[in-house]
């Protein structure tokens, strides 16, 4: 039996290239909506408040809180099980979203609620995914 | 009164075992035609069929899409044949499609029906499925999550709010195979019921969940008889009659699922489906609940205020869910206890209410079980649907 290894890229729409052209620059964007000045996320081709086209994007500042998290030790898909363990969070970024990463640069049991994070960004196959790390002390 | 005018009046199901041997439609010719003798109607009058679609079965999925169960059967009285398709919520949608054909006019006497044959899904299938569906394949997937990881992602937090303990958590899977170690049905059935110690001792798939808080996969199948609650009365037949059916929708992606949004749709949604049936939850005598995961029990113990805020996990540490407790809950052991069967657990859990109001469930049956609240929800959870059924009308 064999299975497909490859790792997943993310399946992207016309309106989200833009979030992902920006990762590659190590920015990390988010859609605005022009009319209602709604935050988007995730991507839209409309805004999902006001139903506008108008929509931009602002850069965010990459900061953010772990909201929850889990870490992995088995029972993934093959194609992830040499990256094991890993965890796997819902970030709040400062700007008022929420989204699904994985924490990187700690250890698993390092990790707590409400940690303050940073974006990193992980290159797959041409895709730069936002992993976060947490915010190191200067 | 009321304003739900049905009643199911038959049932039949097969166990849940894994047996590559026993066909699809070989569950669909036995838990149908249990179903039509249970009702007491002969196969002529069936008017109506309404599939649970099977999910990562296209072949199956297709073929009763297309109106084949009907001819297979041999129901001469058919009028119209479809399938019905919203993950763990498709049952509740099929139940409620039988209600419009049955009120207007469309059919009197309608088949709602479900079947899963996991053991015959190539593994790589599988795998493919359960990876993918319910999960954003943009947003989500490429992080590499998966169902046990978004149920960690929850129970984690609300663990963290709510101060429950491990302990806790493992012993709603105690609790849930207390009834399924008694239930023919469950594919645990007859078998014994791990202790929270033994729960805790297994291994850790990722946190908080271990490997005895997550589901087996197993192949099953059920199928009730639905009429009107006008032609159920007159019957003088057991019955268990809809009295209420309340919804809210959450979220499609879970990331952009609302802790909070979720908390308060599954506590209004009781509330609703209760005042539509005229009772209180004092009245509820089997709160016969579907969440898949033993971890999410406590949590919607305190959203219907089963258990008082902070309580959830301790009301099922103290065995008040357990067979033999206070507190008469999920009966046929969930997902967890019977088996997971795809979209066909929230279809078992029904044909469970109904034999809980008929006076059918043996072993487990609850004592002077007159009202039923049953949840449904579907794909990770994107939505809640509450329902009462009662033993008679309002």
């Amino acid at each position: 039996m064999e299975f497909d290894m490859t790792k997943p890229i993310p399946e992207t729409q016309p309106w989200s290239e833009k979030f992902w052209e920006g990762t590659k620059q190590g920015k990390l964007f988010i859609q605005v909506c022009k009319d209602c000045e709604s935050k988007i996320f995730y991507p839209r081709k409309f805004c999902p408040e006001c139903w506008s086209g108008n929509l931009d994007w602002i850069e965010a500042s990459g900061k953010a809180k772990i909201f929850t998290f889990s870490t992995a030790y088995s029972m993934v898909e093959p194609k992830f099980m040499d990256e094991l363990p890993y965890t796997i969070a819902y970030v709040d970024l400062d700007e008022g979203i929420r989204m699904m990463t994985r924490i990187v640069d700690c250890k698993p049991e390092d990790i707590s609620f409400d940690m303050k994070v940073e974006a990193v960004f992980h290159e797959r196959n041409g895709y730069f995914l936002p992993y976060f790390r947490p915010v190191v002390k200067k | 009164m009321s304003k739900h005018e049905i009643a199911i009046i038959g049932i039949g199901e097969v166990p849940t075992r894994n047996m590559p041997e026993r066909t699809q439609w070989d569950i669909i010719y036995d838990t149908c035609m249990e179903a039509v003798r249970d009702s007491g109607l002969h196969k002529n009058d069936i008017e109506g069929v309404i599939s649970v679609t099977p999910q990562a079965q296209p072949t199956i999925a297709a073929e009763l899409s297309f109106g084949k169960l009907p001819e297979e059967l041999g129901l001469k009285g058919c009028k119209d044949a479809v399938s019905v398709n919203a993950g763990g919520a498709s049952t509740s949608n099929a139940i409620r499609l039988a209600e419009e054909w049955i009120t207007t006019g469309v059919a009197k006497a309608v088949i709602v029906q479900h079947v899963t044959l996991h053991s015959t899904i190539p593994l790589i299938d599988q795998i493919n499925f359960f990876a993918k569906a319910g999960i954003d394949l943009q947003w989500e997937y490429p992080f590499g999550t998966t169902y046990n990881i978004i149920m960690g992602l929850m129970a984690n937090r609300w663990m963290h709010d709510s101060g429950w303990t491990e302990k806790q958590m493992a012993s709603v899977v105690t609790a849930l195979r207390s009834w399924a170690s008694r239930d023919p049905n469950s594919i645990f059935y007859q078998k014994d019921v791990p202790s929270v110690e033994k729960v805790m001792a297994s291994d850790l798939l990722n946190t908080p969940l271990r490997k005895r808080q997550s589901n087996i996969l197993g192949d099953g199948g059920c199928a009730m008889v639905i009429v009107s609650a006008k032609d159920a009365k007159k019957m003088k037949r057991p019955a268990a009659y809809k009295l209420g059916d309340s919804a809210r929708y959450f979220s499609g992606t879970c990331v952009l699922r609302d802790f909070k949004k979720v908390a308060e749709g599954f506590r209004v949604t009781a509330k609703e489906a209760m005042a539509q049936a005229g009772i209180t939850k004092k009245d509820v005598s089997l709160w016969n609940c579907y969440v898949a995961y033993p971890m999410a029990h406590p949590f919607i113990a305190e959203c219907l205020e089963v258990a008082p805020p902070g309580q959830g996990g301790q009301y099922f540490l103290d065995g008040r869910m357990s067979f033999g407790g206070d507190i008469p809950w999920s009966t046929i052991g969930d997902a967890p206890g019977r088996g997971h069967t795809g979209s066909g657990v929230s279809a078992a859990t029904y044909v469970e209410t109904a034999r809980q109001l008929m006076g059918k469930a043996g072993e487990r049956q609850v004592k002077n079980c007159k009202y039923v609240y049953q949840n449904a929800a579907g794909g990770s959870g994107f939505n809640q649907i509450s329902t009462i059924w009662g033993k008679e009308i309002k």
